[in-house]
């Protein structure tokens, strides 16, 4: 007889080494403490007048990573490589010697493609096609960050790139969980990457979703849109007794992850309810016990206001409930990465003790949550991590401090 | 405990066929579809051959305002597939999608470029961002149906429909959801008839897999489409289960940017990991669903896979390429391929390869060459590989 169950259950999964690149700082402990501190990288946008954006200045691929090819990739591509050569350096398992054969690989990319589809089809409209670049095509589609990202460490388990936009890495660490957990590979590093072009942000300012006011005012009134940042992320994961075996360290764990979906703007809450309920369901976890949230809102009225409801009605509407952070006023909208990074800096809070404020925040949008306008203690054994896209796709993560 | 996945429905759209009917028909009598292309074509480039769907309406339809060809394809194969496995919407509320694909809506890029050199920054419109979302191909189809579980869109290159079809085996076998619509889909694309034609892996006239002949791919447009079920929910629901998707198996060459691992060992390591955890011996395999692309490097490469896997009876074991009468539809391959498995299953007959009259001297497996072949069919195998590396195998056998 099957399971009469429909929660996905998991073996506990451990975070064994984690990274950021971000325009706050390269490492977990560096970017906590610029967002401890309120700082925001947003600024006017180089190219694109009119809207705001946060890029990584000075951004040096080789300080990170030495690999073969490296020059050849594109820059969310070699994001995308430092992050997961600093993840993996944080694990240990490199020195572990774990064989290729186990080491999966796992990238959330929506976009990191585009660029380089743009410069190849560009020349072949300008140039003609005896003048492209035969060696630009294989970078050009949308798996192509992740294939360079697994043959720079030589992954040979798997390479999956995921093309989920903003729900992008929550998915992926759900799948990722899922294989590690499966055996299908000891190892999977999860990487997640963003970096917008001049078009994509054109694009994304003509068709209204960037702030006219250069502001991103996550869960607040005044929200008119959001800002584009440029961030790669990347963990290890593992399975929690084959880590122990190995000597490491879990930074966290991962109890629970679900997604759903709103064809409409008005089943957002709704469905973004159902991802939280799932998440907790997997987790073995009662909403009570949540005691973070990290949260998706990005300055745009329709999800904010719908991820805020969908919050309050999961932790029962009082502003004593579990504090509520948002990072992408610091950070900008990150699309792909951004789950992995609001996860990043919920472990950070869990094992810190200590949650950044939510910078921007004077009139929320919803009354019954319990916003973290400054910097604060916080005791939380879980965090939940949530996301909404734009197509309408929710997703939530629990992470744990302790298995 | 893990469930057991079964599938319910099948949907392609296809050169061969747009009803599975026709298109299995078409693929017994070795039919090849390759030709002259009529809609689609590359600036500068001669005359294309490779295969293209007609679709009449409401397919034809199946394109809002933010729509492409890929979505197009992806959205007629999924109504056929829904309509297959009959079910209602009191099923798909929490069922989930997971589409594959290569390209995306690669062709919307294209016509953006086409405007650049008059119109330079304008030639940006505010659709470009939802176009260059990939998301959307998943998240179209949900919205379409009423699906309201996990939409994914797995980019594994031309291994994307299986990847497909394995990211929703976890859905389904762990509990994410009791139904999931999977698949892949594809249009034609000038990057990749241009970069393959620059690589000098573009069959100058037709592909021949297998054959002496074979010198590169043809390429074609389609999208398959599978619904997959937990089987106690298929059976109280009395739904036709059709197959089982016992399994599957994966691997990464880390060999090299485009080009395969020449000895197949990616593939090996996925064809063992699929038997593994399907539970399938080698004895049980009756059919092996090729990725038979007609390029040296990938026929020559599965040849040996094959070879290393099966040993001695791998000469014993039926294997083809339908992409030589379909041509090669990048990220839909493999799931139209999966499809092609399971009405394998169902008429106990096994698809050939056309086009393939004098073996090439390195392929000497019993490739089923010009028409179908009635056989018993138990268990069928279906390779996948794509530029990157990525191998997927997935273990379709008989419905419980």
């Amino acid at each position: 007889m099957s399971p009469a169950s429909s929660e996905s259950t998991l073996p506990p999964i451990a975070i064994t080494g984690m990274a950021v690149l971000t325009p706050l700082g390269d490492t977990p402990d560096l970017l906590a403490a610029a967002l401890a501190a309120g700082r925001a990288a947003l600024e006017p946008a180089a190219d694109v007048p009119g809207v705001a954006a946060a890029a990584i200045r000075d951004f040096e691929a080789t300080r990170y990573a030495n690999v073969r090819g490296l020059r050849l990739y594109n820059r969310p591509t070699r994001l995308a490589i430092c992050a997961a050569k600093m993840a993996l350096s944080d694990s240990g398992i490199e020195a572990a010697g774990l064989p290729a054969e186990q080491l999966g690989v796992l990238l959330a990319s929506t976009f990191g493609h585009l660029e380089t589809l743009l410069e190849y089809d560009r020349s072949l409209v300008t140039a003609g096609m005896q003048r492209t670049n035969p060696a630009l095509m294989p970078l050009a589609i949308p798996s192509a960050p992740g294939a360079a990202t697994a043959l720079s460490f030589g992954a040979k388990a798997f390479s999956i790139t995921l093309s989920d936009a903003g729900v992008g890495s929550l998915d992926a660490l759900g799948l990722g969980s899922r294989l590690v957990g499966g055996g299908r590979a000891r190892a999977c590093l999860v990487v997640a990457t963003f970096s917008a072009c001049k078009d994509l942000v054109l694009a994304a300012s003509r068709a209204g979703l960037l702030s006219p006011t250069a502001a991103l005012r996550a869960f607040d009134r005044r929200g008119d849109g959001t800002a584009f940042g440029e961030a790669a992320a990347a963990v290890v994961l593992e399975r929690v007794e084959l880590a122990r075996e190995r000597g490491a360290e879990p930074k966290a764990y991962l109890k629970g992850q679900a997604s759903a979906f709103a064809g409409e703007p008005a089943g957002l809450e709704s469905a973004l309810g159902h991802a939280c309920g799932r998440a907790l369901r997997a987790a073995g976890l009662a909403s009570a016990e949540i005691g973070l949230v990290s949260a998706g809102a990005n300055g745009s009225a329709v999800q904010d206001g719908a991820e805020a409801r969908a919050l309050g009605a999961l932790l029962g509407a009082s502003t004593a409930g579990a504090p509520v952070m948002a990072t992408k006023g610091n950070l900008g909208e990150t699309m792909d990465a951004s789950g992995l990074l609001q996860t990043l800096v919920a472990v950070a809070a869990m094992r810190s003790g200590k949650a950044p404020p939510i910078v921007g925040l004077e009139d929320p949008v919803f009354a019954g949550l319990r916003y973290l306008t400054r910097e604060a203690n916080v005791d939380a054994r879980n965090a939940l991590v949530t996301s909404i896209s734009y197509e309408g796709a929710c997703s939530a993560l629990v992470v744990s401090r302790e298995p | 405990m893990r469930r057991r996945v079964v599938i319910t429905g099948c949907g392609v759209v296809t050169a061969a066929g747009t009803e599975l009917a026709p298109f299995w028909a078409n693929l017994m009598a070795g039919t090849c579809f390759i030709g002259p292309l009529r809609h689609f074509s590359v600036p500068g480039m001669d005359p294309l051959t490779g295969t293209e769907v007609d679709l009449a309406e409401p397919d034809s339809l199946e394109q809002d305002a933010r729509g492409g060809r890929c979505a197009q394809l992806t959205l007629a194969a999924v109504r056929r597939a829904l309509a297959d496995a009959r079910l209602g919407a009191d099923h798909l509320g929490r069922a989930g999608v997971v589409i594959g694909t290569t390209l995306g809506e690669e062709r919307q890029v294209g016509e953006v470029s086409d405007r650049w050199p008059a119109s330079g920054a304008d030639s940006i419109g505010p659709d470009f961002f939802s176009k260059s979302d990939s998301h959307r191909l998943a998240t179209l189809v949900a919205k379409r149906h009423g699906l309201g579980g996990p939409t994914l869109v797995s980019a594994t290159a031309c291994s994307s429909g299986n990847a497909a079809l394995a990211w929703a085996f976890e859905m389904v076998s762990c509990g994410g959801a009791d139904v999931a619509v999977a698949g892949g889909a594809d249009a034609l694309t000038r990057s990749i008839y241009t970069g393959f034609l620059r690589m000098g892996a573009l069959s100058r006239s037709i592909c021949h897999p297998f054959d002496r002949r074979l010198d590169g791919v043809s390429f074609g447009e389609g999208a398959g489409v599978l619904v997959l079920e937990e089987l106690e929910h298929a059976r109280r629901r009395g739904a036709a289960v059709q197959a089982e998707l016992a399994g599957y198996g994966v691997s990464n060459d880390a060999h090299h940017i485009t080009a395969p691992d020449p000895n197949g060992v990616g593939t090996v390591a996925a064809i063992r990991q699929a038997l593994e955890t399907s539970g399938t011996g080698l004895g049980e395999v009756d059919y092996v669903s090729a990725h038979g692309t007609g390029t040296p490097y990938n026929d020559v490469a599965e040849t040996r896979a094959m070879k290393a896997v099966f040993g001695e009876r791998a000469g014993a074991v039926p294997i083809s390429s339908i992409k030589s009468m379909i041509g090669h539809t990048n990220g839909a391959a493999s799931a139209i391929e999966a499809v092609a498995c399971t009405l394998a299953l169902r008429h106990q007959g096994v698809p050939p390869t056309a086009n393939l009259t004098e073996p090439h001297p390195e392929c000497d497996l019993d490739y089923v060459p010009l028409r179908g072949r009635a056989m018993r069919v138990g268990t069928c195998l279906n390779l996948s590989a794509g530029f990157g590396g990525f191998n997927v195998c997935s273990v379709i056998k008989r419905a419980p």
